[in-house]
């Protein structure tokens, strides 16, 4: 192979200038993996917690009505089907709460404690009290830790639910939940059978929440559900569709920024053959009266912008890996509801993204040796060997 | 014939230009016999330099043929053209023309490397033919840091690495002070009657010329005259 060996004597001899245009796409590279890695992050972040404190899926009434009836027999049945781990029933209700002169809407679930915390583990959240003190079916209540502040309460306070339809009920709080999300202003949670009493709508509910060993198995198992028993079976994936969809969309926005990055140090390369070319020309024709092929002379110039590009990819790598390392263990005081709860920016190192970033790098650059390489293979060799 | 004949010009015009055309070659006809050692002299602008570039195929001719060992070189595929450059044929120039990246000896072994040969065996090979041209000493050296003549010897080494069976030289002592100028010439003489190879030089120095086989003169694209010369 010729064709290397000239390539990278051409390299060589022209240090300082090779030096910037591997730095250029080294940090191109590096730059984008940093990028990445965030982008990684949040998303991981994003779709963790969105498993994890939610229902992975919410079985519903059938449409057009307003309760699930006789619900223990469906419960059984779910909990019996494959990837299945907890259900846990809800009766659900909007509520306006009072306390003293301050009211507040809430959305208000009754539970049974125990399920509850198989589903979605609501004790972790715990802030004050116990998420199982609503096993008892009194009147009480926890909500959480923004609508407590609204309402100006404490533990032991009693608030009145006004309930549409049923009329005011009081409740002691026995619990502050704080998820560092709007659940915390949004929702709260009575006792199951307090609040079927209370309605007066006998032993139904409003929906039921399930989770699955394999999050990512719920969409399957909602349309079975659904097609199965009738009822409006969503799954997470599903519920979250915009937001997911979002994601997807910004991620396609994020490569447009990446291929203007990487043409910028393309246009380094592609710089630095220009010149390399201009300077070679005599040589050129020289190695065409040599016996050298057009395609051996595009591949010699090739092989340089290949050189190039991969020795910045490599370099970019190692700096993008580096520099995503510190990111992730700098500490940044933000308040922990702003962020899910994180003190740290969430950085998660992928080696697909490093793949893609050099992939990607790799083949900009390449296209930008293009022009220079064939306006190589395509001198005349006369013109060239008498240029000089 | 072809036996004799090496190259078989035949009614050879090359016309430059699309809007004034300059006839560079006008007709011409011209065989050249193995292991012939031919000087074409000329006034500057007569066409020297494009009836070489004809031969060593890295031009086409407008009309004309021309036969190097039989075959129609003005008929061949780019990439035969390249082929039969390597292995039939070695250029020297004006200005030596060497790699400045590689050093004497790699640049000896590039028309070898370019054919597919083996590295080590190339390098064998042009050691062999550095020592022929006396820079047996200098192998390792760049072009920078040889003398003109020196590097002319370098790119006579190249010219002759793939045993071709003509070569073609445009003024190869056009550079150097006469001193120099005799050394490469009594080399170029000596490697041509040792290999029996064609070589075909264009020269000012009739003094030069005169040394050679065969005298062609071009004037204006066409031969003037073509005096063998007594030994
Ligand atoms: N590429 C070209 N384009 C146009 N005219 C050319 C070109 N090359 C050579 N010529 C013309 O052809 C004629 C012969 O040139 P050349 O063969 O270089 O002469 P010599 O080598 O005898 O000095 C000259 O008139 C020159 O100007
Ligand atoms: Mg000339």
């Amino acid at each position: 192979m010729f064709e290397l060996d000239v390539a990278t004597r051409h390299i060589k001899s022209r240090r300082r200038q090779t030096l910037f245009s591997i730095i250029a796409v080294a940090l191109a590279v590096g730059i984008i993996i940093i990028f990445m890695s965030m982008m990684s992050g949040y998303t991981s972040i994003l779709i963790d917690s969105t498993i994890e404190n939610n229902p992975h899926i919410t079985v519903m009434p059938k449409d057009g009505e307003d309760y699930i009836h006789l619900y223990h027999g469906l419960e059984n049945h779910i909990y019996d089907l494959e990837g299945v781990e907890a259900v846990s029933s809800y009766f659900q209700s909007e509520a306006a709460l009072q306390y003293q002169h301050n009211a507040e809407g809430v959305l208000l679930y009754g539970i049974n404690p125990e399920d509850e915390n198989r589903v979605v583990n609501r004790e972790k959240d715990m802030f004050a009290g116990e998420f199982a003190s609503l096993a008892n079916p009194g009147s009480r209540i926890i909500l959480g830790y923004k609508m407590a502040k609204n309402l100006d309460v404490e533990m032991g306070d009693t608030v009145t639910a006004q309930i549409p339809g049923a009329g005011p009920a009081d409740f002691t709080i026995t619990g502050i939940f704080r998820t560092g999300t709007p659940v915390d202003e949004i929702m709260a949670f009575v006792n199951l059978e307090r609040l079927q009493d209370f309605y007066g709508s006998g032993d139904v509910i409003t929906g039921m929440g399930v989770k699955m060993s394999d999050a990512y198995a719920a969409e399957d198992l909602a349309n079975e559900i659904d097609r199965e028993t009738g009822y409006d079976a969503v799954s997470w994936i599903e519920q979250n569709a915009e937001i997911l969809t979002l994601l997807e969309t910004s991620e396609g926005m994020v490569y447009f920024f990446y291929i203007i990055i990487f043409s910028i140090s393309g246009f380094g390369i592609a710089n630095i053959l220009i010149m390399i070319v201009m300077e070679k020309v005599g040589e050129i024709g020289m190695l065409m009266a040599m016996g050298t092929s057009r395609r051996s002379i595009m591949l010699i110039f090739l092989l340089e912008a290949g050189i190039l590009g991969m020795t910045g990819v490599i370099i970019g790598c190692i700096l993008g890996y580096g520099a995503s390392l510190a990111i992730a263990s700098i500490t940044i005081p933000v308040p922990p509801e702003m962020y899910f709860g994180m003190d740290h920016l969430p950085v998660e190192i992928e080696l697909k993204n490093f793949i893609t970033a050099g992939i990607f790098a790799l083949v900009i650059n390449i296209i930008a040796g293009v022009f220079p390489a064939r306006r190589a293979s395509k001198m005349d060799p006369v013109e060239a060997i008498y240029s000089v | 014939m072809s036996e004799k004949y090496i190259i078989q010009i035949k009614n050879l015009t090359k016309i430059f230009g699309d809007g004034v055309e300059i006839k560079a070659l006008d007709g011409v006809d011209l065989n050249i016999e193995r292991g012939e050692f031919l000087a074409i002299i000329g006034p500057s602008g007569s066409g020297k330099s494009t009836l070489l570039n004809q031969i060593g195929i890295l031009d086409t001719p407008t009309s004309g043929t021309i036969l190097l060992d039989g075959v129609d070189v003005t008929e061949m595929s780019d990439k035969k053209r390249s082929i039969t450059r390597n292995k039939q044929l070695g250029f020297i120039f004006q200005y030596h023309h060497l790699l400045p990246d590689f050093n004497a000896l790699e640049n000896v072994m590039m028309p070898l490397l370019i054919s597919g040969i083996k590295s080590s065996q190339a390098r064998k090979t042009a050691k062999e033919v550095l020592a022929e041209v006396g820079l047996a000493d200098r192998m390792d050296h760049r072009p920078n840091q040889l003398s003109g003549g020196q590097n002319q010897r370098v790119a006579i080494a190249r010219a002759l690495v793939n045993k071709p069976s003509v070569v073609i030289g445009d003024e190869p002592t056009g550079n150097l002070d006469s001193k120099a100028s005799d050394n490469i010439y009594e080399l170029l003489r000596k490697l041509n009657q040792e290999h029996n190879q064609t070589f075909i030089l264009v020269t000012h120095d009739v003094r030069m010329a005169e040394k050679t086989d065969r005298i062609i003169r071009l004037v204006d694209g066409r031969i003037a005259g073509n005096s063998k010369n007594s030994t």
